[in-house]
């Protein structure tokens, strides 16, 4: 059996005292590519946020690789849903990329050399390395998307959050991402990452949660990505016509 | 000059830089309005703090004072919390409240205390220069200069200190909060400062002067550069730079000096935003003249591209079959030509080999708009600059 990346035991989240997920467990195995689907609201960007430590829980605990996610931040590299940032804040793509080493660096300590070679090879890798002096408003959807990759490959960890990376992007640029994450894969790193396109889900993933406040069903695509959970998840009678 | 001519200047100058630093960070996270809440809230704070020193300058009156100005940021950030109300509204409602507090309890003890509320909000600074310190009977300066020195030292060090941490939470909160830079611990932390530095020299200058002086600067900052660090040094300047000619321009008129700084504030944000390189108000509207006659230029381009015949390549058919007017027709041909993208033979134009390629260029930018292509052509032409 393989490692278990990321265990989520009993976990509920609130707004203001309301909860938005209710008692998730959830085992993430090591080295899946894993898709995250469920309805709007469903509290998909919250479980991760949870995970994360970026809310606090009102219960249940998360562990990465059997510890604390405090412990465990270097191993962790995330991509939050877009606009979650403020585009008109004065920085280059270069810049933005360079945040990603910041973890590493941690506090009072500065970016040096290195870590901007670092951030020069990302860059390359996602092909926006013509783009590197620009500021970021002035960027593309699918180009600011592609930044977001890059920061979260040169934090060089071992597990990747993505909320949502085809949000808005072309096709060729959906597939330049997918490849990406798919060598992220072949490279032993787990992918966990929120998806909206049911159509590519057996497509670009081996792994699948489902997700509407509670955890509905989570497993290998190929076992569990059926008209069942999918109308349990989404509500109204779902019919896959999808696959083979 | 004389000494105390020197003495305000200076005072000024380092409460400018001083309020240049938070202010950056406030304008970027659009929180400009909790500047203008805390230079008011803290009023109770310093009467408080007034009743047990005895002592406006004392180190320990800053402190209660900034403590209502945290006070004051945390109501706020509760208020907003309960999904009530917007921000904006949570800020009108704690500040007149705290503010009207703090002026109830100068007017019950107007007998024994040495403080009025217009000296708060509008500040004195031609009396800086009389109130000294004297340390070991020597007089080593005016006190504001010493107190706002020493918050300025502290702002500085902080800054150097915690740039990445500040930049970073400033800009992505989640991924800063995800890397275990604490948000909130950094926000806090630029509130204390805001507060620290509006009490430290609402003395000198008042509580109006020190928020004109935190926001327009920055403000006006933002308007040209798109580097942090830059922004931060423009800032500045710009602060210095109106404190110094509002002084002058006191000394001039023989008015107020807080006045004439934000006086000088509001000019120099006026010009900023007229005559800003790329966002100013006159840039733009260049940009979209230019950008209309770039659009006329790629349309008559394309029209020599797909039109061999003799007769729709003649001068003077331009402006039936384009349907311009003269002068356009005539700045677009100049623009082209200038351009070296067309040739003009006997009144026939046809497009050079230069001129071929760049519509065959601009074409594909337009229909799969991929950036990459037209990198190059970007310093000639507007249009492509997103
Ligand atoms: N900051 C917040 N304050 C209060 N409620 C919130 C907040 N953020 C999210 N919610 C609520 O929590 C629930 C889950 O939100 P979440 O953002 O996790 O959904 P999601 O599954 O990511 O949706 P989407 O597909 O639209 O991104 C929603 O009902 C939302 O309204
Ligand atoms: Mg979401």
């Amino acid at each position: 059996m393989k490692k278990i990346a990321v265990q989520v035991d009993d976990l509920t989240v609130a707004y203001n005292y309301k909860p938005v997920l209710w008692d998730i467990d959830l085992e993430i195995p090591e080295g899946v590519l894993m898709a995250i689907v469920g309805p709007n609201g469903a509290g998909k960007s919250t479980l991760i946020k949870a995970i994360l430590g970026i809310l606090k829980p009102i219960a249940g605990s998360v562990s990465i690789y059997g510890k604390p996610y405090e412990k465990q931040r270097d191993l962790v590299a995330y991509v939050p849903q877009k606009g979650s940032v403020d585009w008109d804040f004065p920085t280059t793509a270069l810049d933005v990329v360079m945040m990603g080493t910041y973890g590493s660096l941690g506090w009072i300590k500065r970016p040096s050399q290195k870590e901007k070679k670092a951030a020069l090879e990302a860059l390359e890798k996602v092909g926006m390395l013509p783009f590197k002096n620009r500021q970021i408003s002035q960027l593309s959807g699918g180009q600011q998307q592609r930044i977001f990759l890059a920061r979260a490959l040169v934090q060089d960890a071992s597990i990747y959050f993505m909320d949502e990376p085809f949000q808005g992007v072309d096709a060729t640029t959906e597939i330049a991402i997918i490849n990406i994450l798919k060598e992220l894969r072949k490279a032993g790193k787990t992918v966990i990452v929120v998806h909206h396109d049911l159509q590519t889900v057996p497509e670009y993933f081996d792994w699948v949660t489902f997700l509407n406040v509670k955890k509905i069903a989570t497993g290998p695509v190929k076992d569990i990505f059926n008209d069942d959970n999918l109308t349990k998840t989404y509500g109204i009678n779902y019919k896959v016509s999808i696959q083979e | 000059m004389n000494s105390a001519q020197i003495e305000i200047q200076l005072i000024a100058s380092l409460v400018a830089v001083a309020c240049a630093i938070p202010g950056t960070f406030l304008v970027l996270r659009k929180m400009a309005m909790i500047s203008d809440a805390i230079s008011h809230s803290i009023l109770p704070g310093i009467v408080i703090g007034f009743f047990i020193t005895q002592d406006l300058n004392s180190p320990l009156l800053i402190l209660l004072a900034a403590i209502t100005g945290i006070i004051t940021v945390v109501l706020v950030e509760h208020i907003q919390k309960t999904g009530l109300v917007k921000e904006d509204t949570a800020i009108g409602l704690v500040f007149p409240a705290l503010f009207s507090i703090g002026v109830i309890m100068i007017a019950k003890n107007a007998n024994d205390v040495h403080l009025d509320v217009d000296a708060v909000l509008l500040g004195e600074l031609a009396f800086a220069p009389f109130d000294r310190l004297f340390i070991a009977g020597t007089d080593v300066g005016p006190k504001s200069l010493w107190i706002i020195g020493a918050i300025l030292l502290i702002t500085l060090g902080l800054l150097f200190a915690f740039f990445k941490e500040l930049k970073i939470s400033t800009f992505d909160a989640g991924l800063a909060a995800s890397l275990g830079f604490s948000p909130a611990l950094i926000h806090y932390g630029l509130m204390t400062v805001s507060s620290v530095t509006t009490v430290g020299a609402f003395d000198a200058v008042g509580a109006i002067l020190v928020v004109a002086l935190m926001i327009a600067p920055a403000a006006a900052a933002y308007l040209i550069t798109t580097d942090l660090k830059k922004m931060l040094l423009l800032a500045i300047i710009f602060g210095v730079f109106s404190a110094i000619s509002g002084y002058w321009f006191a000394h001039w008129l023989d008015a107020s000096i807080a006045g004439s700084i934000t006086t000088m504030l509001g000019l120099l944000f006026l010009i900023v935003y007229l005559f800003a390189p790329s966002k100013g108000l006159i840039a733009v509207m260049y940009r979209e003249k230019q950008q209309r006659i770039e659009v006329s230029l790629l349309t008559f381009l394309l029209h020599l591209k797909n039109h061999d015949d003799i007769e729709e390549r003649h001068v003077n058919h331009l402006n039936e079959h384009i349907n311009w007017q003269k002068v356009r027709s005539k700045t677009v041909l100049d623009l082209a030509q200038k351009n070296n993208m067309i040739e003009i033979d006997n009144k026939i134009v046809s497009l050079t080999e230069k001129g071929d390629e760049f519509t065959s260029k601009a074409i594909d930018y337009i229909i799969t708009n991929e950036d990459a292509q037209i990198e190059d052509m970007k310093d000639d032409f507007f249009l492509f600059r997103g």
